[in-house]
């Protein structure tokens, strides 16, 4: 399709006096892979339940795949897959059972691609769901939302419990998603994930859309904390000097200091000394909230 | 409505309530057939007691003379305890697929597929009403194996039109919790309101019966509409009339669910 797969108009959810969402206006592309990022309880899953119309908004709209998300509940549906952030069905059903169940009400005669993406995630659908680990349950929960091949994906912090080699899976999965065309919309609280996988980003503080950015936009704005030991003394003031370098702390032939933006100008200078030792942290998702704090206007 | 859409629901619904119909209905139809087996041994003393019976309390239970196996197994069973029960089976069927199933976050995923609310709603509803036959079907069997075993002399036909007769009364009840859902998604409270209603209407009919004064409240309970089939027959209006206000309260909770959020 040729205009946005997710539209919303300055959709407010409240729950009585307190915050869900507010006003938020979005657009997420076709083919896009896009991360909603934020802390827990900033409204990621409320946001999500909304689109899904599982909450009905107090105000705003959103149009899925073209269509009205109240309305036309069931045509999206039918052409999306979801993971809720809270993967639960009955504790007895075994992954096999979950899956034609859900084919069943598809109008599916199969269970698509399940089989498939059983063996990629090493998931057992024959157990019952109540006796597998959290990560098997997770895989059995992504599956069900990939295995009718979904136009959109919604996939609320999908990685929750899945260890680092399935989490690997699952963004090779999402990359190839991606590449045939399908868009992606998932929250995470993980930078790191979101930065892999993402093309842009949407960051939710107290139930609002801060800002929407490309990845390589939100990570140019926070800034990364550098540690480096020199074979002699490090001069603070010129470290200082550099464009992007702040909160200098040198003690002897080592220093800490924080860079915004790209490490050019710091790389060339020290390239002028004998590096000892070199470390760049990539900054937290609170450090890069703490960036958009400091320059955005609170809520 | 999708027809295809509700039976997948109503068919996994029924699925996992597969068991049911023998947790529940092995009791009931035990309690039921002993009933019947001791019926021959104190036939002739009860035909003594009951005719010492007070008038107002054989009218309250629903007999004049213990001198038939209906009569005294309509008594003891099917005018107070397989009526209450089922009608908190029903009530428990409808409670367990909806707002319990939307407090554990079971919902989501469901909803989440092509599936209208009010599908769900009528799968579960109809679940229900085939998992309660099921357990009626069970107590009947359990009450014509004793007759036959002790030469009761239980007739087919009445012990099948006192059993039926339960049945409308469980899809009232099952169609006021689902009202109850339309409202509200707290299990526990859905439970209290629908099962709460369950007695408060049998008390109401009860007291309507003792009570010349207060006779006019049994129009307000769907007891007034239970009667005694298990000796006097089915009466056909009562039980449509039954079964419909229950899909009609039924309808009302479906409207009114598709109008509230789904609680996470």
């Amino acid at each position: 399709m040729t205009g946005p797969v997710v539209q919303t108009r300055a959709l407010t959810k409240r729950y009585g006096a307190h915050r869900g969402i507010d006003d938020i206006s979005l657009e997420i592309r076709a083919g896009e892979v896009f991360g909603l990022l934020g802390p827990n309880g900033a409204g990621k899953t409320t946001l999500i339940r909304t689109l899904l119309d599982l909450l009905h908004p107090t105000s705003g709209s959103a149009r899925i795949l073209g269509l009205d998300s109240h309305a036309d509940r069931r045509a999206i549906h039918a052409r999306l897959g979801n993971l809720p952030g809270d993967f639960t069905v009955d504790r007895h059903l075994t992954g096999r059972d979950l899956l034609r169940h859900l084919a069943a009400l598809r109008g599916m005669r199969d269970v698509g691609r399940a089989e498939p993406l059983a063996v990629r995630f090493r998931a057992d659908l024959d157990r019952p769901i109540g006796t597998l680990s959290r990560g098997n349950r997770q895989k059995i929960g992504l599956i069900q939302a990939l295995f009718h091949t979904p136009e959109l994906l919604v996939l609320d912090e999908p990685t929750g419990g899945l260890d680092p080699l399935m989490q690997e899976q699952f963004l090779t999965l999402v990359a190839e998603e991606r590449a045939a065309g399908r868009t992606v919309l998932l929250s995470s609280h993980d930078l790191d994930e979101v930065q892999r996988v993402c093309d842009r980003v949407g960051l939710i503080r107290e139930g609002r859309l801060i800002a929407v950015e490309t990845v390589d936009e939100l990570l140019g704005r926070a800034s990364r904390r550098v540690t480096v030991r020199l074979a002699g003394a490090v001069d603070a003031g010129a470290l200082a000097a550099l464009d992007g370098v702040s909160d200098v702390h040198a003690d002897g032939d080592a220093a800490t200091f924080r860079v915004t933006g790209d490490l050019d100008g710091v790389v060339k200078a020290l390239a002028a000394h004998t590096v000892v030792d070199l470390e760049v942290v990539r900054p937290s998702l609170e450090e890069v909230f703490i960036g958009y704090y400091e320059d955005a206007p609170a809520p | 409505m999708n027809a295809a859409v509700v039976l997948a629901v109503a068919r996994e619904a029924v699925r996992r309530d597969r068991r049911t119909p023998l947790t529940w209905g092995l009791p009931l139809g035990a309690m039921s057939a002993l009933i019947v087996a001791i019926y021959p041994s104190i036939a002739d003393s009860l035909t003594t007691i009951a005719e010492n019976y007070p008038p107002a309390l054989k009218e309250a239970f629903g007999f004049a003379e213990f001198n038939t196996v209906e009569a005294y197994l309509n008594a003891e069973m099917f005018s107070l305890i397989i009526p209450l029960a089922l009608g908190y089976f029903m009530v428990r069927c409808v409670v367990h697929a909806l707002p319990a199933a939307e407090e554990r976050g079971e919902l989501d995923i469901v909803l989440a597929a092509p599936v209208q609310r009010r599908e769900l709603v009528a799968g579960a509803f109809a679940a229900a009403m085939v998992t309660s036959a099921a357990v009626l079907v069970v107590v009947l069997a359990l009450m014509l194996l004793a007759s036959v075993v002790v030469g009761a002399g239980l007739s087919v036909a009445h012990a099948l039109a006192g059993v039926a007769e339960v049945w409308p009364l469980g899809v009232f009840f099952a169609g006021a919790a689902v009202l109850a859902t339309g409202f509200m998604s707290r299990a526990s409270s859905v439970t209290a309101l629908a099962a709460g209603g369950l007695v408060a209407m049998y008390v109401l009919d009860l007291a309507g019966r003792l009570a010349e004064e207060v006779s006019g409240l049994r129009y307000i309970s769907a007891f007034k509409y239970y009667g005694s089939a298990l000796t006097e027959g089915i009466d056909p209006l009562a039980f449509v009339g039954l079964a419909l206000a229950g899909c009609v309260l039924a309808g009302i909770g479906a409207s009114a669910f598709e109008r509230r959020d789904v609680r996470a």
